[in-house]
């Protein structure tokens, strides 16, 4: 993702909350410290579609706020 | 090679603290660098006498040491050497073994931050390994042998120190292992009726290797009975039908089975070679698709899997791996009628390496590396 972004690509990282830091951490590891991070609840692994589908609405908001930050 | 001295001098590359055990210890604590039991105080004259072992440059760069990708030079590496506790003469092995596990095929950015409970494993062979005292007899992954203890923990210091393995921050182990402080082993060759790893690997006989990959714990296989080869690895084949295990769902995946001399010697003496031990075990380790979980069948086998498994019934075989080939077999240990099952994080592939100078020679001995 950190390359997708260094070529200009709209990149963003899904994690789940216990993930952030991790995803923060390599952004600036892989140089790209601006990499947008969609925050999910944790877990996404054994959920069934209907909570999958919770996750979704929860990330989608994001990555709309993030696109439009671009636009601006 | 550059002056130690002026490389400490460089902004960050060394600290001022109290000549105290006690007060370098807090101070270690306090940091973050340690793996929670107390180090030996990294002092200058400590790791210059580690680097008297090294035949590069202290500030050369060895490896990236995922997840931060830190850059390993020889003198980062011989001050986690030290406070792990190691010898000077150990810091060749050490040094080939950060190599061995930073090559991409290895995957130590999955390795290192994976929820999966898994750790470096090394395995040494060749001279070196009886040179250095590394345990491969008796409790060979347990306690007690200097050489593995000090060796696997600077591997894990230099993981947490350089690589940024933070536990619950870029280490994201559900639980982790104990095999997360120390995970070194030597083969027992001697006790090998096969040749060793290292040799079927492509390095000569005579040379030394290490040969390394993200791995579980050892199960243990427990065979009293059986005096058969066909009887061995049918309960060594039992043992690795396992649910569980990331190696089911990884085509490339190198599941390694260590035989306990005994075992080995009876498999050999039935007249089987290393590769038919492999060929057996891809062949009966596997267990019916009825046993693993409804959600795992319909949510993975039969999406991800879809060739195989589309519209395959409860009696369809999961092989723990996949390719014969790719198993690893090792002999470890002394007297007892055991063996062990090590299931890997599956994204891993095993890398070898040879002990070689600076010329590019293999090294008969760590003294090579003396300056």
């Amino acid at each position: 993702m950190a390359e997708l972004r260094k070529r200009g690509l709209v990149t963003a990282v899904i994690c789940s909350t216990p993930f952030m830091k991790l995803g923060a951490t390599q952004a600036r590891t892989f140089g790209t410290p601006d990499l947008a991070l969609i925050e999910i609840p944790h877990p996404l692994g054994g959920l069934d579609l209907e909570s999958v589908k919770g996750r979704a609405g929860v990330a989608v908001p994001q990555i709309v706020a993030m696109m439009k930050k671009l636009l601006e | 090679m550059t002056n130690l001295a002026e490389l400490l001098k460089v902004p960050g590359a060394s600290i001022e603290a109290e000549d105290d055990f006690d007060a370098v210890n807090a101070l270690v604590n306090q940091r973050g660098w340690g793996d929670g039991l107390p180090v030996v105080p990294p002092t200058a004259s400590r790791v210059a006498a580690m680097l008297a072992f090294c035949d590069r440059a202290a500030d050369e760069p060895v490896a990236k040491v995922a997840p931060r990708y830190g850059e390993a030079t020889p003198l980062r590496l011989a001050a986690n050497a030290v406070m792990a506790g190691c010898r000077p003469e150990y810091f060749p092995l050490y040094l080939l073994a950060i190599e061995a596990m930073c090559e991409e095929p290895m995957n130590l950015y999955g390795v290192q931050a994976t929820t999966h409970p898994c750790a470096p494993l090394v395995i040494v062979n060749g001279p070196v390994a009886a040179e250095l005292g590394i345990n491969c007899g008796h409790n060979a992954f347990g306690p007690g042998a200097h050489a593995n203890a000090t060796i696997g923990r600077a591997i894990r210091l230099a993981l947490l120190n350089i690589g940024g393995a933070t536990p619950g921050l870029a280490d994201m182990a559900t639980m982790g292992a104990p095999s997360k402080y120390s995970y070194v082993v030597a083969e027992n060759e001697t006790a090998s009726p096969w040749e060793p790893l290292h040799v079927e690997r492509g390095v000569p006989a005579g040379a030394s290797a290490v040969t390394v990959i993200g791995a579980e714990c050892p199960h243990n296989v427990n065979d009293h009975e059986s005096i058969s080869a066909e009887g061995i690895l049918t309960t060594i084949a039992g043992t690795m039908a396992i649910t569980g295990a990331n190696d089911v769902f990884y085509v490339g995946a190198q599941p390694v089975v260590v035989m306990g001399p005994e075992h080995a010697k009876t498999v050999a003496s039935g007249g089987m070679s290393k590769a038919d031990v492999k060929r057996f075990l891809r062949d009966h380790a596997h267990l019916p698709l009825g046993k693993f979980s409804k959600e795992n069948i319909e949510r993975r086998f039969r999406v991800a899997f879809e060739d195989s498994y589309a519209d395959a019934g409860p009696d369809t075989p999961v092989y723990a791996f996949q390719r014969a080939e790719d198993l690893l077999i090792v002999v470890v240990g002394g007297a007892g009628k055991h063996s062990a099952y090590i299931p890997t994080f599956g994204a891993t592939r095993a890398v070898t390496r040879a002990l070689k100078l600076r010329d590019g020679s293999y090294a008969r001995s760590v003294k090579d590396f003396k300056r």
